[in-house]
Parts: C-alpha cells; sequence; structure tokens
C-alpha cells in the first residue's frame, strides 16, 4: 500500500466466476524473489520515454496479430511485436485482441497508448523527449519463453538505438 | 490493472489503477481525465526508489463494473477452452 486511500481491486471488473479461476493461481504471499531495477537517471522531465502496450495494436500497414492461430490453439498467444510510429493515430492502427472489446482503443487510441498526451507532456517540458517509435505486443502469453527471449531483446535494441531512458507499459 | 500479479512476477514499478481492461487510462475523448492519470503515474515513477513499489491510483471509473462493455464479443478461446473449470472456480467461491 502507499500514501493513498484507495486500494485497487484488479479482480473488480472480471466476472466472479473467471475472477476466481484467475485468482487460484496468484500466490497469497507478497512476492519473493530478485526483482529486476533500473533507477531513473534524471528528473522525468529531463527523461526520453518510450511507450509500450500489450493490447495488440499494430500499424495497418503491418501484419495483424495472429488471432486465428489462436481461435485454433487457444492456449497459444502471439508473441510477435510491432513498432507504433509517435505520430499514428487511430486512422492507422488495428487492434486484434480476443480478451478485450477493442472498440475503445480504436475510438481514441490513447487510452490504451496514450501517444498524443505524451506529445503534449513534451511540448510542455513534463517529460524530456516522447521517442519516435513506441511498441505493441499482445499480453495473452501463457508461455512467454519466444516474447521474453527474442521479441523484448529486439524491442531493447530498437530503444537504445532511440536514447530511451524510460518506458510507460500499459497493460490490457 | 491488476497489482495481484505482482505477487506472482513481481514487477518493478507498478502504477495500479482501477479502470476497466483495455481503457488504463482513461475513457474515450477525456484528455483533461487522461492527462491526470499519467501525471499521477509520471509522479509516482520519479519518486519510486526501489524496486516492487506498487502505487493505488486514487481514480474511480464512472461505471459499474456491468456497465463498462469491456469483455470481447465472444468470449476468448481460453476461457471456451476452461469454461467448466471457470464455472467451478466460480461456484468454489460462492461456498466460501
Amino acid at each position: 500500500m502507499n500514501n493513498t486511500e484507495k486500494a485497487v481491486n484488479g479482480f473488480r471488473f472480471l466476472p466472479p466466476s473467471l475472477g476466481a479461476w484467475i485468482g487460484k493461481d496468484i500466490p497469497a504471499q507478497p512476492f519473493k524473489g530478485d526483482i529486476p531495477w533500473t533507477p531513473l537517471k534524471k528528473p522525468i522531465r529531463k527523461t526520453s520515454f518510450a511507450l509500450m502496450t500489450s493490447a495488440g495494436i499494430s500499424m495497418k500497414s503491418d501484419l495483424p496479430f495472429d488471432v486465428a492461430r489462436e481461435k485454433r490453439e487457444p492456449a497459444w498467444g502471439d508473441p510477435s511485436s510491432r513498432q507504433i510510429p509517435a505520430s499514428a493515430g487511430e486512422k492507422d492502427i488495428d487492434v486484434n485482441h480476443l480478451h478485450i472489446n477493442t472498440d475503445y482503443i480504436k475510438q481514441d487510441i490513447n487510452v490504451m497508448l496514450p501517444l498524443k498526451r505524451f506529445q503534449e507532456f513534451e511540448k510542455e517540458g513534463i517529460v524530456g523527449r516522447l521517442a519516435s517509435t513506441c511498441y505493441s505486443y499482445y499480453g495473452f502469453q501463457m508461455d512467454p519463453a519466444e516474447l521474453l527471449e527474442r521479441t523484448m531483446p529486439d524491442i531493447a535494441d530498437q530503444m537504445q538505438v532511440e536514447n530511451v531512458e524510460a518506458v510507460l507499459l500499459t497493460p490490457a | 490493472m491488476t497489482p495481484e500479479f505482482h505477487r506472482e512476477i513481481g514487477i518493478p514499478r507498478v502504477a495500479a489503477i482501477e479502470y476497466p481492461y483495455g481503457r488504463p487510462v482513461g475513457q474515450v475523448n477525456d484528455i483533461e481525465g487522461q492527462r491526470t492519470v499519467l501525471l499521477e503515474t509520471l509522479s509516482f515513477m520519479e519518486k519510486a526508489d526501489n524496486p516492487g513499489k506498487i502505487f493505488h491510483l486514487p481514480f474511480t471509473w464512472p461505471e459499474e463494473p456491468k456497465h463498462t462493455k469491456w469483455q470481447p464479443p465472444e468470449i476468448s478461446p481460453i476461457a471456451k477452452l476452461f469454461l467448466d473449470e471457470i464455472k467451478e472456480a466460480g461456484a468454489a467461491r460462492k461456498k466460501k
């Protein structure tokens, strides 16, 4: 907990049965183990950001995330990623995700990947910079090996090329 | 969205929010609401000084969960595959 009074209930919006099913595999005890940690090197107002989401957003000019295979193989989730230019808007994107209603993202990409808001923050000096490339992957991963071992290192390489110093990840 | 997952995998910094899936930043075209969520998140990011911190964002979605329409038009393949287990988990929850 923290200094606010609200305690977020992550299951509030799930149907009770689905919440019980998902929740049964989550340990009751706090996490034990090492957690990766990179301290911020600069104040936020001088930090270069990239945005990333697990919502299955792709550019219309790219291959969409493969939900057809997931329909055939329900335990499989597309482990690839897509680059989303920071200039992208609703007319440029497609959204494929079998676990959420994608209509709201198609109406306003900022509800999921807040590109416009970070462009405003950059102009206002609230953040240092928004990198020219942002990212989407597909959050349903029963086996995250390929996502972690191949997809994410490629994303990290591109972030380093663009001198990204912090990432805001918005889960779907 | 689901800070409880932190207990399973450990996450460096979490700004948890009780908003429906698919809209963690806020409502469609609500520029001020989205900015407020993000500014609070950035403020937390700047203050977090060790791994595993969870900040509970103090915002409340204006609709009851049953009215949020966040779910996909069709049941997801994995939920369909495990539907019996899901129902059993729900029944066990009711008994508690």
